[in-house]
Parts: structure tokens; C-alpha cells; sequence
């Protein structure tokens, strides 16, 4: 198995894009390790937890991973099995990396798709985190232009690989 | 068509597009959700996937990944592996072999703040390697050393692959960190014993260096603190309840940061590859949650893992050789596929089999335990054996000089010291389960 780094990453707006994200996924992540460690520290000296530092884990952290998503496909950094296709043509790989792309891309899509139907029932229904009572569909909105540029990314990735095969 | 050809035949659908370079995420995605549209319809599944990102994502203790990758990623960029080396180097360097042994003991330390293989291979190889061809070791010990040795990363708490059997099978992290305490350790003086045979037979392969005064090793030491104290502060924490797991990981990334910038080796540069890195990875791993979510609950509608665990049950063969068959099995799969995947992939289906089996008289908790530590053993051995071991090609890449044949040859003896170890660990469950015992 192998992360597929044979083609370098692509340049232009869409890489920069994912990289913001990154960072931008990288400062929430920052903020939760901040506070988590200002909850012990506050249980330890006052005895009292955060109030709601689990929920802010888990709300901030469904956010960061959507983030991370994009980067990784950027540097194609998604595990494939290679073991039957080491020793077969470089362009017929190509053709197979493009075909797995477009799947990718595909999915994604559909999941982008599905998460803007879940925001949409998220805020009709009104639910909320049961402490801090964070309304939940903000969380998913927040989700949705990672996967979305996720999905821009293997698209790009594909027709890179095709251009790869004609050659 | 029976709910369970439908289950046999997805499995296959996601065989054939694992083979032909489709990412293993989307190779379980795809026939998962058609299985999924077969078992109960088009309508369901999509509603099923409006909530299934957020309700993944927002799993309170897979959060842990990220915080012990982050972690993982300033031990790397802020150089701690350079005091670890050279403290190591200076108590055992004059043995035969010891350099290498050094490096074994590095990674180990490394390890035990950094949950990953590849990146433990990968750091304190830039700083052993060097060193040991400086004083004439054998291109093959030197990089065998270096792959076995970062498999000591995911071994020795906190371990990535751990967590993610600890979610999947719903088990206490803390208690499974503590498991793999003993084991963890054991790896090392095995692979120690490994060095010390191999340089017995061939002595020109690991020569000796000169022996260091007391006062130096003292000195030495002192970069070494800071690894220990963090170690000690977020095990000691989380094995003593003060926080949880993703507290721990939490505090260990904190200190950890803070320990790189006081050595002032971590700097702009590095902060922003280890975030990059960390986002990368954690990307990786929950997209193949995201595929191994989607495939499970398909294969949940067909009912197979249950008809497997059925059919284990009633096989009539000792059960203790069921798990051997197991592990076997995930030997022969780790040639081809990434250990977390393998896990995501095989552990709903296989979990319940062996729950089903009455091992040693175990209660079912000490049983997933001891089971969790078996599969974290085998899943390890992939990433050094042929055809395509991981560490490896990441140590190999850095010793452009060493053909990757020898490497291999190389790594053989370590095998052989984790097969006796898993077989070790397979006769005797209170090994694993001995410290868990102990905490109650």
C-alpha cells in the first residue's frame, strides 16, 4: 500500500484553498487543545469542569476534520493498495488513478449533497447541544464547503491523471 | 437474493476496486452504499448519510487522533529524537551492535509519545543513520534496525491503531494503552536480543564505538527529560483518571510544543509542516472511516458478521487456534493493505466470532483486550515484511546507498523475534492483561 505521490500536487486556487483550510482547521484544533487543558487545570484548582468542553470537542472537532479532507486529497494522500499494479504501464495507471478520482469526486459530492439536506432538517427541527445549546445545523453548514472542495479537488486530480494517460 | 449473498458479494465488489488503484475509502464507500440500497432501499440510505459525516466527525473520542498526531508531529519537528539518540548512544554505543541498539532504544522513548510508525521510523532514522554508517555498520542492520524499530511507535503507547480498535469495538483506551505497556516493552528487548544475535555472527556488521565517561552520559540526559516528563504527565493522567484520553493527548501536544520551542528547534517553518502534516493524515484516516462506516452498516443489514460468528462458534476447532487463524490472516493481508484499513475493514466482522469463543475463560472484556494487543502485534508486522512494508520504503528512501534487498534481508531476524513474541503473547493472555488487572 501507498500514498499515491507520483503526480506533484497541483498549484493554483483550489490547492490554496485546501491549504487555508488545513490551517484554518489547524487554529480550531489549537483552541480545542487550549481549552481542554484550561478545563482540567479549572477542575484541578476549582474543582468545577468547562462547562460543555465535551460538546465543544465533539462540535468543533466534526468541523476540523472537514477541513482536513481537501489537503488530503490535494497531496493525494488517500490509501490505495498498489500491490497489483506495480509492475503494469504508467498510463494504464493513470487511467485507474483518474478512474478512482472521479469515484472520489462522486462521493463527495453525494455527501456535500446529503449534508446540506441535513443542515436544513438540522435547523427545521431546531436541535441544539444539550448544554451549551449550539445549534447543531451550524456545525454542519460549517461542514459542507470542506467536502464540497473536496470533491472540486479530485475532479481536478482526474482530468490531471487523464492528461497524464494521453501523453 | 439472500441478505447474505449480498453481504459475500459487496466484500467482493470491494476487492476488485481496492485492485485496480481506487482509494480504499471509496473501494468500501461504493459497494457499501449499494449493498446498503439492496438490503433497504434507495430513500433510506439517504437519509441515512444526511447525519453520517457529522455523526462520525463529532465522535468525542476519535479526537484523540489529531491531538496525539499533532503531538507526534512536534516531537518530530522539535528534535527531540536527537537528545533521545544521543543519550542512548552514550550509555550502549561501546557494545557491539550498540549504536543499533541505540536507535532501538530511541524509538522506544519516541514511541512513547508518538503514536505513529512511519514517523518514528522516519525521524530517528535522520539522526541514526548517519551515525551508524559514519562508524562502518552494515547498510543492511542500520536500516533493518530503523524499520523494526519504528514499529515500536504504534507498539508502545499512544498508539493510532489502538484507539481505532478501542472505538470500534467499544473498549476503554486507557486500559488499552495499559495493555500494550508490557508487550510494548518486551518488543524492545526482543529486538535488543535480535541486534546482539545478529552482531554475534556477523561482528563486522555492527562494529563496536568508543565507551563514554559517566559525566558525559549524565550530560546527555539532560535532553531526555523532557520526553519522559511528558510521557509520565499524560499516562500518568490518563491511567490515574485525571483526565481522559483526548485530554491527555491534549496536554501532551501542548507540552510538547512548548518542549520544542524551549530546545529552539521548532520554528515557523516547522509549526507549519507539523500542521500540515497532522491535517493530512487525519484527513486519511477519517476517510476510511467514512468508507468502513458505510460498508459496516451494510454488512450489519445482511447479517453476515453474525452468521460468521455463528458458523466460528459451531466449527468444533479449539478455539485458541481460531485466533491463530486469525492472526495468520492478517499477516497475509498486511502484505498488501495499511494496517488502519485492515482494521476498519476486518474488525466488525471478525470482532464478534471471537467474542463468541471461550478463550482461557477470559470475562469478554479482558477478551477484546487481549484480542485488540494480538491484532496491534500482526497489523505491525506488515509495515516491515515484504512485499511492501511501510517502514521500509520510508527508511530505505532515506539510505539511498542500501538497495532495498538487503533491507529486507535484514529485517528477517526481527520478524522472527515478533513472531516469538506474538506466540508468546497468545499462550500467556495475562501478559497483555496483568497491568490492566492491576488498575482495576
Amino acid at each position: 500500500m501507498s500514498a499515491d505521490a507520483a503526480t506533484p500536487a497541483p498549484r493554483g486556487s483550489l490547492a490554496r484553498a485546501a491549504e487555508l483550510f488545513a490551517y484554518a482547521g489547524g487554529a480550531i484544533f489549537v483552541v480545542i487543545a487550549i481549552l481542554s487543558v484550561g478545563s482540567i487545570v479549572s477542575r484541578a484548582l476549582f474543582a468545577k469542569p468547562l462547562q460543555g468542553d465535551y460538546e465543544l470537542v465533539q462540535y468543533a472537532g466534526a468541523v476540523f476534520v472537514s477541513l482536513c479532507l481537501p489537503l488530503t486529497q490535494l497531496r493525494r494522500a488517500n490509501i490505495i493498495v498498489d500491490f497489483f499494479t506495480v509492475k503494469s504501464k504508467p498510463s494504464t495507471r493513470a487511467w485507474l488513478d483518474a478512474f478512482g478520482a472521479f469515484l472520489l469526486a462522486f462521493v463527495m459530492a453525494v455527501l456535500a449533497w446529503r449534508l446540506v439536506a441535513g443542515t436544513i432538517s438540522m435547523r427545521e427541527a431546531g436541535e441544539t447541544t444539550t448544554i451549551l445549546g449550539w445549534p447543531l445545523w451550524h456545525a454542519y453548514a460549517a461542514m459542507v464547503p470542506g467536502v464540497l472542495l473536496t470533491s472540486l479537488l479530485a475532479v481536478q486530480g482526474a482530468i490531471g491523471d487523464v492528461r497524464e494517460a494521453l501523453r | 437474493m439472500s441478505p447474505l449473498l449480498v453481504g459475500a458479494l459487496l466484500f467482493c465488489a470491494m476487492l476488485v476496486l481496492m485492485a485496480v488503484r481506487v482509494p480504499i475509502a471509496i473501494a468500501m464507500f461504493v459497494p457499501g452504499a449499494l449493498g446498503y440500497i439492496a438490503l433497504s432501499g434507495t430513500l433510506p440510505l439517504l437519509s441515512h448519510l444526511k447525519g453520517a459525516l457529522y455523526a462520525r466527525f463529532s465522535v468525542y473520542d476519535l479526537s484523540v487522533i489529531p491531538l496525539f498526531l499533532l503531538m507526534g508531529q512536534f516531537a518530530t519537528q522539535g528534535g527531540l529524537s536527537r537528545s533521545l539518540f544521543k543519550a542512548a548512544a552514550s550509555f550502549v554505543g561501546h557494545f557491539r551492535g550498540g549504536l543499533a541498539m541505540a536507535a532501538i532504544l530511541a524509538c522506544a522513548a519516541f514511541g512513547a509519545i508518538c503514536g505513529s510508525s512511519v514517523a518514528t521510523a522516519a525521524t530517528v532514522t535522520q539522526v541514526a543513520l548517519p551515525e551508524m554508517r559514519a562508524y562502518n555498520y552494515s547498510g543492511r542492520l542500520a536500516t533493518a534496525t530503523l524499520a523494526a524499530g519504528g514499529t515500536l511507535g504504534i507498539l508502545i503507547p499512544p498508539s493510532v491503531v489502538l484507539v481505532v480498535y478501542a472505538i470500534l469495538t467499544e473498549q476503554n483506551i486507557a486500559k488499552l494503552f495499559a495493555a500494550a505497556m508490557i508487550p510494548g516493552i518486551i518488543a524492545t528487548i526482543g529486538y535488543l536480543i535480535t541486534i546482539g544475535v545478529v552482531v554475534r555472527r556477523h561482528p563486522e556488521q555492527g562494529p563496536a564505538t568508543q565507551r563514554h565517561s559517566w559525566s558525559e552520559r549524565l550530560t546527555t540526559l539532560r535532553g531526555v527529560w523532557p520526553v519522559v516528563a511528558i510521557f509520565f504527565v499524560v499516562f500518568g493522567g490518563i491511567y490515574g483518571g485525571v483526565f481522559t484520553p483526548t485530554e491527555g493527548a491534549a496536554v501532551g501536544a501542548v507540552s510538547t510544543f512548548v518542549a520544542g520551542i524551549a530546545t529552539r528547534e521548532l520554528d515557523l517553518a516547522g509549526m507549519k509542516r507539523a500542521f500540515l502534516a497532522t491535517a493530512e493524515t487525519s484527513g486519511m484516516i477519517f476517510m476510511i472511516f467514512v468508507g468502513a462506516d458505510m460498508l459496516n452498516s451494510a454488512l450489519a443489514l445482511s447479517q453476515l458478521p453474525a452468521a460468521l460468528a455463528d458458523t466460528v462458534a459451531h466449527l468444533g476447532i479449539h478455539p485458541v487456534l481460531v485466533v491463530a487463524a486469525i492472526l495468520v490472516f492478517y499477516v497475509l493481508l498486511g502484505c498488501v493493505m495499511d494496517e488502519l484499513s485492515m482494521i476498519l475493514l476486518t474488525i466488525p466482522v471478525l470482532f464478534p466470532s471471537v467474542m463468541g469463543l471461550d478463550l482461557y475463560g477470559l470475562n469478554p472484556t479482558e477478551k477484546a483486550i487481549w484480542f485488540g494487543i494480538l491484532v496491534l502485534m500482526v497489523v505491525e508486522i506488515g509495515l516491515i515484511a515484504p512485499p511492501v512494508g511501510l517502514n521500509v520504503y520510508v527508511v530505505n528512501g532515506l539510505a539511498k546507498d542500501v538497495p532495498m534487498s538487503e533491507t529486507y534481508k535484514g529485517v528477517m531476524p526481527f520478524l522472527a523475534s515478533d513472531a516469538v513474541r506474538v506466540t508468546l503473547l497468545v499462550l500467556f493472555p495475562a501478559i497483555s492483561l496483568w497491568l490492566v488487572r492491576l488498575m482495576g
